[in-house]
């Protein structure tokens, strides 16, 4: 194990690896393009002038950094750790998404890319893949189910208000993973003149690792802002894992701490039973989906599963292959929070403390409640609280209001 | 107007104590999400093709506006007054979640007045105080929006003031209300004062906020009232135009009169009734 994590931060390897996970598997078309990406990728990132030009859109545009706060009335009330949340519910667009919006946005103008395409499940990256287009006056265009459009009409509205086109994916199940594949085939014909800014720690390299480096800054700042107010590491991370680009954000910078426990929490929608979660680590199987190999839910042909869960943002088949890796490594742990889990600890995080988390964060706020409990009083936790609610009002009072 | 000058000596002890400014300061920052971002608007800047456009980011606060400044500095004040309960006006119902808000993190009940009409036009925001625990009282008298929900909250203040802080949301009412208001919101003159310096080396030139009740505006603008150099201008709503009834421009043909503990200018039809403003705090 401790071999394993003192490489974690030079993986993926050259081609793309996380140990026996991620990978390049799409079509011909896109293996240069996919290089090319990846060679950018390089250049930039030990660039001064790119890091100077994305620090400053984090600070000033996006709201960085965002807040560690302790919840101390909800810490009071579980009875164990001391409990911060790190309050990326503040950035703007009102979730992590923007960290690697931004980024993308800035490695397609080094392309000299002018159009943007996206995939988007509950329409958060779909919002910030549109805002960092209008800001950089870049055109549009956003895949989306059409099932998604209907339950995240208020996200399809902020797109279309800031001039993206969204484009409804009637395909299949008419959720994420359709929204991906036609945003893939619009990649394949168009990736001259177009880059697609993958929104989760998935698809094919180096989208994992872009993605995870674009989101390291959660982590980052957690790591200096616990330092500063509590004079040692944490005990406990908690995320939630849809893609697990949240979740590998916040746990990369303390891979190599070995002290630091960390917990994804996973959607375990109506409980494990086939077709009603998208809990990867329980039960699933290795395949290859959309680009990278990685935990997937199968059926035992290998054809992939119908997922449920009340967020849409977990919703999907397949988690990143870098927390496959890290699972299989024994260096994070992964659990999962059930529909009715996240509701309450929705409500219990609103009524507590006065914030609304997003569903997704829901899900790991669920993983603060079943783990705080367990640790002494003197310890810490941090959890990430990834996005707000706002978006998921109208769902949540169906379920919590009379 | 026994607690009205309860209120305003209290607020003056607190002002006064560094440990009501410390605990106000570590809200602002670690819940609340200051200081807010003073972002270089680039692209609009070159759009538009004249002065260099800089926004304050109050929009990324915890809630979504500037309101929660007011809300969380309110709340402090009615724990150090021993008060249990809490009660707000709210309009569109950023002024309700803001409070809704800081009830909920300090174990407060919340009783919140709006307007029916508001009510039904802002569902959203009306769940999402609902979600806090808050409850929401609808108003149905007059016109069935925000100066009847003001009414509806003075009137439970007025038999509830022993255990009940109202906290009131713009920098509106009675003494000591728009000064307590505005005095937690110059927070964001004073950031935006020293992010342009630090920025640019000089005070701008001008500032720009809109004003309904105008606690934002007051917010921004009172840090550098003393600096004759700063031009100012507040944006009110001119609705559908100046026209009777169709916008709430008080300064645009407003009289002098006195409206819910507070004289100053006002929309009135002919000489007594009230416009109908289509626009408010």
């Amino acid at each position: 194990m401790t071999t394993a994590l003192s490489t974690s931060a030079i993986l993926p390897d050259a081609r793309g690896h996380f140990g026996r996970f991620g990978g390049m598997f799409v079509p011909e078309t896109l293996m240069a393009p996919l290089q090319e990406l990846a060679a950018a990728y390089a250049v930039a990132k030990a660039d001064p002038a790119f890091q100077a030009e994305l620090a400053d859109l984090l600070a000033n545009y996006a709201g960085r950094p965002t807040p560690l706060y302790f919840a101390k009335r909800w810490t009071d009330a579980l009875g164990g750790a001391k409990i911060y949340l790190k309050r990326e519910d503040l950035l703007h667009t009102g979730a992590h998404k923007i960290n690697n919006a931004i980024g993308q946005i800035l490695l397609a103008k080094r392309l000299g890319k002018k159009r943007i395409i996206a995939e988007t499940g509950a329409g958060q990256h779909g919002v910030a893949t549109a805002t960092v287009c209008a800001r950089f006056g870049m055109e549009c265009i956003i895949y989306m189910g059409k099932v998604d459009m209907e339950r995240q009409a208020l996200n399809v509205a902020r797109m279309r208000l800031m001039g993206a086109e969204v484009r409804a994916v009637t395909a299949g199940q008419a959720t994420l993973k359709e929204a991906v594949n036609e945003a893939m085939r619009d990649w394949v014909g168009s990736v001259d003149h177009t880059h697609y800014i993958l929104g989760s720690a998935l698809g094919a390299h180096p989208f994992p690792m872009i993605v995870r480096d674009f989101h390291r800054v959660i982590g980052v700042e957690a790591r200096r802002q616990i330092l500063e107010k509590e004079g040692r590491l944490p005990d406990l991370l908690v995320a939630c894992v849809g893609g697990g680009s949240n979740a590998i954000g916040l746990f990369h910078p303390f891979l190599d701490d070995a002290n630091v426990r960390m917990v994804g929490v996973e959607a375990g929608g109506d409980g494990i039973v086939p077709e009603r979660h998208a809990a990867r680590f329980q039960g699933g199987k290795l395949g290859v989906l959309q680009g990278t190999k990685t935990w997937l839910l199968a059926d035992a042909d290998g054809q992939i599963e119908l997922t449920h869960s009340i967020s849409a943002g977990l919703d999907y088949a397949a988690v990143g292959p870098e927390h496959a890796y890290l699972q299989e490594a024994g260096r994070v742990e992964y659990t999962y929070a059930t529909d009715t889990e996240a509701l309450a600890a929705f409500k219990e995080l609103a009524h507590t403390e006065g914030i609304l988390p997003a569903l997704e964060s829901a899900h790991a706020m669920a993983g603060v409640i079943k783990l705080a409990p367990t640790l002494p009083r003197d310890a810490i936790l941090i959890a990430n609280l990834s996005g707000r609610g706002d978006k998921d009002v109208e769902q949540a009072s169906r379920y919590l209001l009379d | 107007m026994a607690p009205l000058q309860e209120l305003a000596a209290a607020y003056a002890v607190a002002k006064a104590d560094p440990a009501f400014q410390a605990e106000l300061a570590d809200l602002l920052a670690n819940y609340a999400g200051r200081p807010t971002p003073l972002y270089f608007a680039k692209r609009w800047t070159d759009a538009l093709g004249g002065a260099k456009i800089y926004l304050k980011r109050e929009d990324l606060l915890h809630t979504g506006a500037h309101k929660i400044n007011n809300a969380i500095g309110q709340i402090l004040l009615a724990k150090r007054l021993g008060k249990k309960r809490i009660i707000a006006e709210t309009g569109a119902g950023q002024h309700g979640v803001a409070t809704a808000t800081v009830c909920a993190r300090f174990g407060m009940e919340c009783i919140i007045y709006m307007g029916k009409v508001d009510m039904e036009r802002q569902a959203l925001n009306v769940a999402r105080m609902r979600l806090m625990g808050a409850e929401v009282r609808a108003v149905t008298a007059g016109q069935a929006t925000l100066k009847e929900a003001v009414n509806e909250a003075m009137r439970d203040w007025v038999g509830s003031v022993d255990h009940t802080h109202y906290i009131l949301g713009s920098a509106l009412g009675a003494h000591p209300f728009p000064m307590i208001v505005r005095d937690f919101h110059r927070v964001i003159g004073v950031e935006a004062r020293r992010q342009i310096l630090e920025k640019e080396g000089r005070l701008p030139d001008l500032l720009v906020a809109c004003v309904g009740g105008g606690s934002n505006a007051i917010g921004l603008f009172h840090p550098f009232l003393d600096d004759a150099n700063v031009r100012m201008v507040g944006v009110e709503a001119g609705g559908d135009g100046i026209v009777p009834e169709r916008h709430a421009a008080r300064f645009q043909g407003g009289k002098l009169g006195v409206l819910q503990g507070t004289k100053t200018w006002l929309l009135y039809m002919g000489t007594e009734k009230l416009y109908h403003a289509n626009a408010g705090p």
